[in-house]
């Protein structure tokens, strides 16, 4: 159900303005809106030095923001007060002594980090190489190179040969060996004159070469594995000593600067918020949206915080801006879950009708209906209920949990009433149908039926509640559509059961008198293309009943399967491979029937139902003051908070 | 016997070209609409609305196909 929502209006001089904000914001319960529009006279607000000031706050939450991610978690404190004073000068005093510290002592964490991934890489190649290194690579004025070369391409190295006689003529050697199943590695030792012409021709052949790290690149080829295992075994100490150091940086900074990040993000909304404010030379105007049972008491709480020359005023919205209104949904708790369905939709329109608790009743019934199994229901309520006891409150897994654990306990039910455990298995156990058995041919007409049934009660129930929201709102071309449409389509069920002998005879002329009705009503409210689009709208409407025909196609679907599942592991010889293909064919028909019905009762929902009376395009109800760091505390669209406030001394801001 | 044969293979045609259409026209809605969830996930109920309307088509082919066994078939 929406919570009505009211308008609440303040307007005072400019020097109140900043307490007013404080005030207004850690209440949390006023979503401010355009102050402009309050009064005549008022234009809208204009940040001058506050845009200064919003940019230096923004770049020192910014630099907070990334130093933070550079220092470890410490144990749970309460972060530190800040006053607003304190988030100039001083903030940044603070920052600027800790954070060259911080961020060299991240660079050497990263470096460290580096080489622990890539110096052990180097360590293979090289140990694969280095027992190929000639005596010619300790001299002096000789330069190493190690490469690489694929088996496929064992000739370029006789190819390399002549190209470096040709450069260096006999002053050079050449080792080389297969050093794995397929590489063959070598190491040539040039003068160190010719090394960039050795280089070069390297390049252009495409030969990869083992290159060294850049801190080793004067370590002579054959220590470098000496170096690198050096390095490599230094690298935990000295890792833990950046570790240590940071530790204790976050120790003496952490607490301070969340603190000091929380009271930026509330000065940065402040002062945003002004933007959405009224002004004249000397007064500031601030509209607000508050939920209508609570803005007396917000009211009082302002006046008696303030102690001011204010004006506050409650301003109730006209009917034709009730659509102007954010959205704040309250539900009992077996009906919120719920809500997320609707948010996965659309939020419905301000002032309109809230579909959450029709989804709580019929959803988990359609959801049964064509599960209709009591094996598959039991199996998917322990499964349901497990991930709901383990997720998050709040979070939309667990909402989607417990409408299948609603939704297994409505399959268990029709599971009694058509007499199915596992299928067909149920029979094993002497399981007889209330009803009827669902695999019995028999059954189809009755089964069609039911869900012909249920999609004619759903559709007219979707069409009355149109044509009251239709009439609540004042909109006459909605109200004579869902009016004529609701008519000519009790004219086609009173047609119907004429045909079927269900009514008398003389029933059909009336029928066809409601029909008629029925198309004027829907002509009247479509305007000049009616005449054409009436007859289709009807047969349209005829449609989305007809959709409801799924609820037995995807029923009868699964009971088939069960069937196919159970038939082929009893025909199977041996009894442990029996169970096997039973539990392959039943796990599978599980998944699909936790999947599928899903679905297609939230494509019911959605374009059958929805279509008759839902009004989207609604948006979430989002008070000043609930900022991204207690986004996961209050959810926008639950309850409000009560306010929680210290009394005030004239002058200074309340603590927050 | 054989008219039982001819009326089964019509109630499978029935729902089998239906089930055809249905298939393709979700590919192509639901190849789009992955593409614009993973630009705007807050469209992802939309989404799934658009790829459940042509699943009208294979239910009316069943709903026939369900009328070709009851009233033919006997």
């Amino acid at each position: 159900m929406q919570v009505h929502m009211t308008r609440v209006r303040i307007i005072g001089h400019k020097r109140d303005l900043d307490a007013t904000l404080s005030v207004i914001q850690s209440l949390a319960c006023v979503q401010l809106t355009e102050g402009a529009r309050a009064h005549a006279g008022l234009r809208p607000y204009v940040l001058t030095d506050e845009q200064e000031e919003m940019e230096t706050l923004s770049y020192l939450r910014a630099r907070l923001d990334a130093l933070l991610a550079l220092l470890p978690p410490v144990p749970d404190a309460p972060p530190m007060h800040w006053t607003e004073q304190a988030l100039g000068a001083e903030l940044q005093a603070d920052i600027s002594r800790h954070a060259p510290d911080i961020e060299q002592l991240a660079r050497q964490r990263e470096a460290l980090r580096n080489d622990a991934e890539t110096l052990p890489r180097y360590a293979e190649t090289l140990r694969k190489l280095v027992r190929l290194t000639p005596e010619l690579t300790r001299l002096q004025g000789y330069a190493t190179i190690a490469l690489l070369v694929h088996r496929r391409y064992r000739e370029a190295i006789d190819l390399l040969t002549q190209e470096v006689e040709l450069l260096v003529g006999s002053e050079y050697e050449l080792v080389y060996d297969q050093v794995d199943p397929d590489h063959i590695g070598a190491i040539l030792v040039v003068p160190q004159r010719a090394e960039a012409q050795v280089q070069a021709l390297l390049g252009e052949a495409r030969v990869s070469q083992v290159r060294l790290p850049d801190s080793l690149q004067d370590v002579p080829f054959s220590e470098a594995l000496v170096h690198i295992q050096r390095r490599l075994d230094a690298i935990p100490a000295e890792t833990d000593q950046v570790e240590a150091r940071l530790a204790e940086l976050a120790a003496q900074c952490r607490v301070r600067w969340q603190g000091a990040r929380q009271a930026l993000l509330r000065r940065i909304e402040q002062l945003r918020a002004r933007r959405q404010l009224g002004e004249t030379d000397q007064t500031f105007a601030l509209v607000g949206w508050v939920p209508q049972p609570e803005a007396a008491h917000i009211m009082q709480v302002l006046e008696d915080r303030l102690h001011r020359a204010l004006v506050i005023q409650e301003m109730p919205p006209k009917a034709e801006e009730a659509a102007e209104a954010p959205v704040l949904l309250k539900n009992p708790s077996a009906v919120r879950p719920y809500e997320f369905f609707v948010r996965l939709l659309s939020l419905p329109e301000g002032g309109s009708l809230d579909p959450s608790a029709l989804m709580a009743l019929f959803m988990p019934l359609f959801f049964g209906l064509m599960l209709g199994d009591i094996g598959y229901g039991l199996v998917i309520l322990l499964i349901a209920a497990f991930v709901f006891w383990r997720s998050e409150k709040g979070s939309g897994v667990r909402d989607v949990a417990f409408f299948l654990m609603m939704g297994a306990g409505w399959g268990i039910v029709w599971g009694i009433v058509f007499g199915e455990f596992f299928g067909s298995a149920g029979h094993m156990i002497g399981l007889q149908p209330i009803w009827k058995e669902r695999s019995d041919p028999d059954a189809l007409a009755s089964l069609l039926l039911l869900a012909i049934a249920i999609g004619v009660v759903h559709v007219t129930l979707g069409l009355i509640l149109g044509v009251w929201q239709a009439w609540r709102s004042r909109r006459r071309s909605e109200l004579w559509e869902r009016a004529g449409m609701l008519l000519g389509l009790c004219g086609l069920f009173l047609l119907v059961a004429v045909v079927a002998k269900q009514l008398p005879p003389g029933w059909a002329t009336p029928a066809v008198v409601v029909v008629i009705v029925g198309l004027v009503l829907l002509i009247r409210g479509m305007g000049p293309l009616g005449a054409l689009m009436a007859p289709v709208e009807l047969l349209s409407g005829v449609g989305n009943i007809l959709s409801y025909l799924r609820l037995a196609a995807i029923g009868l679907a699964s009971v088939y399967l069960a069937m196919v599942g159970n038939e082929l592991a009893g025909r199977v010889g041996v009894v442990w491979v029996g169970v096997i293909i039973a539990v392959l064919f039943h796990s599978l028909n599980i998944a699909m029937g936790a999947f599928s019905p899903s679905i297609h009762a939230l494509r019911l929902h959605y374009v059958e139902f929805f279509s008759k009376f839902y009004e989207p395009g609604g948006s979430p109800f989002q008070p000043f003051g609930r900022m991204e760091s207690d986004e996961g505390d209050h959810p926008a669209g639950l309850a409000v908070p009560e306010p929680e406030l210290a009394p005030a001394t004239p002058g200074s801001a309340p603590a927050v | 016997m054989e008219d039982m044969g001819l009326i089964a293979i019509g109630a499978a045609l029935a729902v089998g070209i239906t089930a055809l259409g249905t298939g393709y026209a979700q590919g192509r809605i639901g190849a789009a609409g992955a593409g614009t969830i993973a630009e705007k996930p807050e469209l992802v109920g939309r989404i799934i609305l658009l790829v459940a309307i042509p699943e009208t088509m294979v239910i009316l082919g069943f709903a026939v196909s369900a009328m070709i066994m009851l009233l033919l078939g006997g």
